[in-house]
């Protein structure tokens, strides 16, 4: 084995409530991170659905001629402030009608096609741009009526709820980001104190080290190597136990909210998602326990 | 080899070392010494690069140690062999990891770890204690353990800081025993001691200091050059270790 990681092993197992200590708060940092980066990511998709379904109905008159319709169509496919612009005809109006009443079929028995308007449907980039796309469509000729669709309960209840979440995202990722830096904070002070204390017990051996010639780096590395060694083991611990509760709460979760995308859909996708996590998180550990050795060996040595 | 040229260093208002100018050859083996306070352990430190000097050169085969950046002093480090009073032991580990360090300090491959240990280990006796820890050892096979972790990184030059100040007379003596055949073997020694005893004994070259200045240097007064004729033959048809291996050849 490595002299230094041999070193570090030894370190580790001469103290070793102190290392326990620093993986436990390494694993509650990891594992917070974990479940707030699940939870920024899930309500980001919520966000995402409700910003991205058609928001903007257009009832077309109905002397408008097909020409007509076309020709405010492709307007509106120009239009950078709108997406996903879909023609709806009486037909097709008809259709969605039986769906959403087709446990009373007397109720669409009774009604012909030509009683519901065409219309063209479309979502905003942005939900800010929807009242001024508005107001500009209210001028056209043949439009007959404009508003926020009905699937949301209408103009109200929409703006309500992307509102709501907009603020509800913001909080999360703002608290979030509070909480993380907290832990994490509190990980790099903690790491910084144990290793401390471990050097000071170490001082002989340092100064000897330092006398027969090792360079800094090699006094640095078995410190490096065991601060290395509780980050990835808090990272691992913390990332595996969030994906286990999280493998446990899919089914759960996906019954909840349904047509809401808020997991990857794909075990694919969702193994993706886990494994960037788990890089990213190891990437911050790696950070972490350098910074928290760099920090912990100048201590040491100004206190020499 | 080494050469101090007008070394002075002052702490405070105490003149540690004053105007201090001597050589040290190839193979020699030098003795400073004097009363506590007179500059020995001082010079020790100055050619450690553990404290730099207010004037004057400190020039180590051809690099002057005073102006040594930082990053420079693991090198020169490397290349000497270092012997404290205290043995500075790594308590942690075993004698044998104690010794081995020194070859991972000076990037060794770990191939040779075992034979380099083992020969340096029969040479300072210890070879059945290499794995017990230093609270576990005597203070004689310390200071041979310190020996034996300065030597085996194969260094030109052996610093000693009263290495016998912890010892009884007859450890002591068995110790500069070992010394002495280590400079057979064409090591250089530079050793601070004031143990009178082991200086008469050793008839080697001795620079004595006092109040910080060099009151005496047989080299100088006697034309003791510190190379003694044993040395000499030795340098010849070198004396070898018990296993027959030459300490230069590691």
């Amino acid at each position: 084995m490595n002299i230094h990681l041999k070193t570090a092993f030894n370190n580790i197992r001469r103290s070793p409530f102190q290392a326990l200590a620093a993986v436990f708060v390494l694993f509650v940092t990891f594992f917070v991170v974990s479940v707030l980066v699940i939870f920024i990511y899930s309500s980001h998709q919520i966000l995402k659905h409700y910003e991205t379904r058609p928001q903007v109905i257009i009832f077309i008159k109905d002397n408008a001629t097909i020409s007509e319709v076309d020709a405010l169509r492709s307007k509106l496919g120009g239009d950078l402030r709108l997406k996903k612009v879909n023609y709806v005809t009486k037909e097709q109006a008809l259709e969605i009608y039986k769906k959403a009443t087709k446990d009373n079929p007397m109720l669409s028995e009774l009604v012909s096609p030509s009683v519901f308007p065409a219309s063209l449907e479309f979502s905003v980039v942005d939900l800010s741009y929807a009242e001024p796309v508005i107001s500009e469509l209210k001028s056209e000729s043949i439009v007959d009526e404009v508003g926020y669709t009905a699937s949301l309960g209408g103009e109200e209840t929409l703006t309500d709820v992307v509102a709501r979440l907009r603020q509800i995202a913001y909080y999360i990722r703002l608290t979030g980001g509070i909480v993380v830096g907290f832990f994490l904070g509190t990980s790099l002070v903690l790491m910084v104190v144990i290793i401390s204390m471990k050097m000071s017990v170490r001082k002989n051996e340092m100064e000897i080290l330092d006398l027969i010639g090792a360079t800094a780096g090699f006094i640095r590395a078995p410190v490096f190597l065991e601060s290395l060694l509780y980050s990835v083991t808090g990272v691992l611990s913390g990332w595996f136990v969030s994906f286990l509760i999280f493998l446990y709460l899919t089914p759960s979760l996906t019954k909840y909210f349904q047509d809401i995308p808020i997991l990857p859909s794909s075990t694919l996708a969702l193994l993706g998602f886990f494994g960037i996590l788990l890089l990213v998180e190891l990437t911050v550990g790696l950070l972490l326990s350098l910074t928290g050795s760099v920090m912990a060996v100048a201590r040491t040595r100004k206190r020499k | 080899m080494l050469k101090l040229d007008k070394v002075t260093k002052v702490f405070g208002d105490i003149i540690a070392v004053d105007d201090i100018s001597f050589d040290v050859s190839d193979g020699e083996f030098v003795f400073i010494t004097g009363p506590s306070g007179s500059g020995k352990s001082t010079i020790i430190k100055l050619i450690l690069r553990q404290i730099i000097p207010d004037s004057g050169e400190i020039i180590l085969d051809g690099t002057n140690l005073a102006s040594l950046k930082n990053k420079e002093i693991p090198k020169i480090r490397q290349k000497m062999g270092i012997v404290f009073q205290d043995f500075k032991m790594i308590n942690e580990r075993t004698l044998r990891e104690n010794i081995e360090i020194t070859l991972a300090v000076n990037k060794v491959p770990k191939n040779e770890w075992n034979d380099r240990v083992m020969h340096i280990a029969k040479l300072v006796g210890l070879e059945k204690r290499m794995d017990l820890f230093p609270v576990q050892l005597a203070g004689g096979e310390l200071q041979r353990g310190a020996l034996a972790r300065a030597l085996v990184g194969n260094p030109f030059l052996i610093l000693a800081d009263e290495p016998t100040g912890n010892l009884d007379w007859k450890t002591a003596d068995e110790i500069m025993e070992l010394f002495e055949k280590i400079n057979n073997e064409g090591k250089t020694i530079l050793m601070a001691s004031h143990h009178l005893g082991i200086i008469e004994k050793h008839k080697k070259r001795v620079i004595e200091l006092r109040e910080g200045k060099v009151v005496a240097d047989s080299a100088v007064t006697s034309g003791h050059s510190g190379k003694n004729d044993e040395k000499k033959s030795a340098k010849k048809e070198p004396a070898k270790p018990e296993d027959g291996k030459d300490l230069k050849k590691q």
